[in-house]
């Protein structure tokens, strides 16, 4: 299998609305998947790509932010940040991200509020973390998680500048950041967002570590991103499954850690072209392009 | 004594400020009764995971007057995460046997659908619980509900006060729903069974990883709205291999050696919950589904197989369910 058969797959796969639906199976437009679909795709596909990002404007939400797929409430979800980071390249599209990273700022996880911190810390106490430090939610009115926290960093950073409204930004982003540091697992590593429940220690995932630690290339030099690559480089080897096995390999680029094996894993992974999940047929084309897709992604190794 | 026009504003006034604030406690949450007069339930002994589980739960699913034929089958099974070692989710082996056996019995397609709440990697949870080499080597098709197209769907009951959720296709066209959960202590919600297993139709992909929406509108509350709204059709819990505890995830395994089989949901719970040794009308799905969902009283309750015997030691639980154990 090459790479251009992932590729020309996933391009099949577009539908004539220009977006990509998250299963092969369905028809229904989502935002995660058509953002990978479009970042994997890239320049080569152009007549592909002007329609996926026609589709993303159309979808944007009165407020700013995007949906999680078409039909969706307009509340606006943790999906704006990945929309930004895709369309950072698309001239048309600049009101349209500036928009939506307004919506961005003006978003943040239930913590943010001083009464959720006063019940965090007085009466709801079973899972360990710092109310102080919170970052963005899945969406609106919901608590912190590691993965709309890590993407929101990474849109955030891709403003060149504070100026235009944007002047909370970087506190947003360092207040993010120590968020993620908190959430760790105690021996390294993310899940969801949850390190100890009742006591106990509870596992990190592959994609949320991958996820994570791209977010915070630029950020942190401290022992915990050791461990967590550590984590990711034990753990890589023995995975059965393309999505982490992608995110794995683009966190290990990122942090110029080797990949060859990883990829080797990734290129020989049977059935791929057959994967039902849209995403990670798109994720498996960026990370086997994982320069520019981390280029895309705002993140220099 | 007489009453002053003012006296009546400001009465009138309070009263009506009380009704406001009680109304929501004291109205129903619900404005049907699905319970049946008389729920099924059967507690077959099975000590091991193994190729006999096929045999097991035909003979078990033919003490009950199903007819599947022609319908479409889909099967729930809890399956959360995966750690080494841990009875997290329900056993491959078990949801492979109830495949073999709904074909049997007529099914026109069976379809194993779940939305792991903690893992976004469905796939990777798939292989390292050893689903994934079984569903090729079958045939059997999986779906991701975490990702399935999404339908919104107004909420049958009011417990959570949400209006309505967005549900996968695949469970909302399934002509047979069958529950199939893993028998554990939950540090959030004291059990979870048949009915708690349901969260996992709620989709990731729209509510986030962990679901954490159906924490907020609490738990016990929106298991009653999704069962509410999703009707079971059956029940096959794995509790050959159970969990006690702190779980769902990081409690210990705990054999039990029983699969419960229920064509009620709250009948199969209650029955789960007698065989970890606790009372279910402690816990709030079951004392609540019992009024319009299923029968919890074993009076109404045809035992079949097994009896209930409730353990000698029971199932370990956070301190702040020991209320649940059963005097």
């Amino acid at each position: 299998m090459v790479p251009s058969d992932v590729s020309a797959k996933l391009l099949r796969r577009q539908l004539p609305c220009g977006g990509w639906s998250a299963l092969l199976s369905s028809a229904q437009p989502a935002l995660e998947p058509t953002c990978y679909s479009l970042l994997a795709v890239g320049s080569q596909a152009v007549d592909a790509r002007e329609r996926a990002q026609a589709f993303l404007l159309r979808a944007q939400n009165p407020n700013g932010s995007w949906p999680v797929f078409v039909g969706d409430d307009r509340n606006g979800s943790w999906l704006t940040s990945l929309v930004a980071i895709t369309l950072r390249d698309f001239v048309a599209a600049i009101p349209a991200r500036l928009k939506g990273l307004h919506w961005l700022l003006s978003n943040a996880g239930k913590e943010g509020d001083w009464f959720w911190r006063w019940k965090f810390r007085t009466s709801d106490r079973h899972v360990r973390f710092d109310p102080d430090k919170f970052g963005w939610p899945w969406f609106p009115d919901a608590v912190s998680w590691v993965v709309p926290t890590a993407f929101a960093i990474l849109a955030l950073n891709q403003l060149p500048c504070s100026c235009g409204g944007f002047d909370l930004g970087p506190s947003r982003v360092d207040r993010g950041v120590e968020m993620l540091i908190d959430r760790a697992c105690p021996g390294g590593g993310w899940n969801a967002g949850n390190g100890v429940v009742y006591g106990a220690a509870v596992a990190p995932h592959v994609d949320d570590t991958a996820i994570a630690l791209v977010a915070l290339r630029d950020r942190v030099q401290d022992s915990l991103l050791q461990t967590s690559l550590e984590y990711l480089e034990r753990t890589g080897p023995s995975l059965t499954a393309p999505w982490s096995l992608a995110w794995a390999i683009l966190a290990l680029a990122a942090h110029l850690r080797p990949i060859t094996l990883l990829r080797g894993a990734l290129l020989t992974f049977p059935d791929l072209v057959y994967v039902e999940d849209t995403s990670t047929l798109a994720l498996a084309c960026l990370a086997l392009d994982h320069e520019q897709a981390l280029f895309n992604l705002g993140v220099s190794p | 004594m007489s009453i002053t026009r003012r006296d009546f504003i400001i009465g009138t006034t309070a009263l009506g400020a009380g009704a406001s604030v009680s109304a929501p406690f004291l109205l129903p949450k619900y404005h049907f009764n699905r319970r049946p007069k008389r729920s099924r339930v059967a507690i077959l002994p099975a000590g091991q995971y193994s190729q006999e589980l096929d045999q097991v739960l035909l003979k078990g699913l033919q003490l009950f007057p199903l007819d599947v034929r022609g319908k479409t089958v889909v099967l729930k099974p809890n399956l959360v995460d995966y750690l080494p070692g841990d009875a997290i989710n329900a056993h491959p082996t078990l949801v492979l046997a109830a495949v073999e056996a709904f074909r049997r019995l007529g099914a026109k397609s069976v379809v194993i659908a779940e939305g792991p709440g903690h893992q976004r990697d469905t796939q990777l949870v798939l292989c390292q619980s050893g689903y994934e080499e079984s569903l090729r080597c079958e045939k059997i098709r999986f779906v991701d509900l975490n990702r399935d197209e999404l339908i919104r769907t107004p909420l049958r009951a009011s417990y959570t006060g949400m209006k309505d959720l967005w549900f996968p296709r695949t469970v909302l066209d399934a002509d047979f729903l069958v529950s199939m959960p893993k028998i554990k202590t939950h540090h959030w919600s004291g059990v979870t069974l048949a009915m708690k297993n349901m969260f996992g139709i709620v989709p990731g992909a729209r509510y986030g990883w962990p679901k954490n929406i159906l924490h907020w509108k609490g738990i016990q509350e929106s298991i009653l709205d999704l069962c509410a709204t999703v009707p079971i059709h059956f029940v096959i819990a794995d509790g050959i291999i159970a969990m006690e505890g702190n779980g769902p995830l990081n409690g210990t395994s705990r054999p039990l050696g029983k699969i419960v089989l229920a064509d009620d949901p709250v009948a199969a719970d209650s029955t789960c919950a007698r065989l970890m040794g606790f009372d279910p009308l402690r816990i709030m799905h079951i004392s609540e589904g019992a009024r319009f969902l299923g029968n919890a009283e074993p009076a109404h309750i045809d035992q079949l197989g097994d009896t209930v015997r409730p353990p000698t030691i029971p199932f370990r639980v956070v301190p702040e369910f020991v209320n649940l154990y059963a005097i």
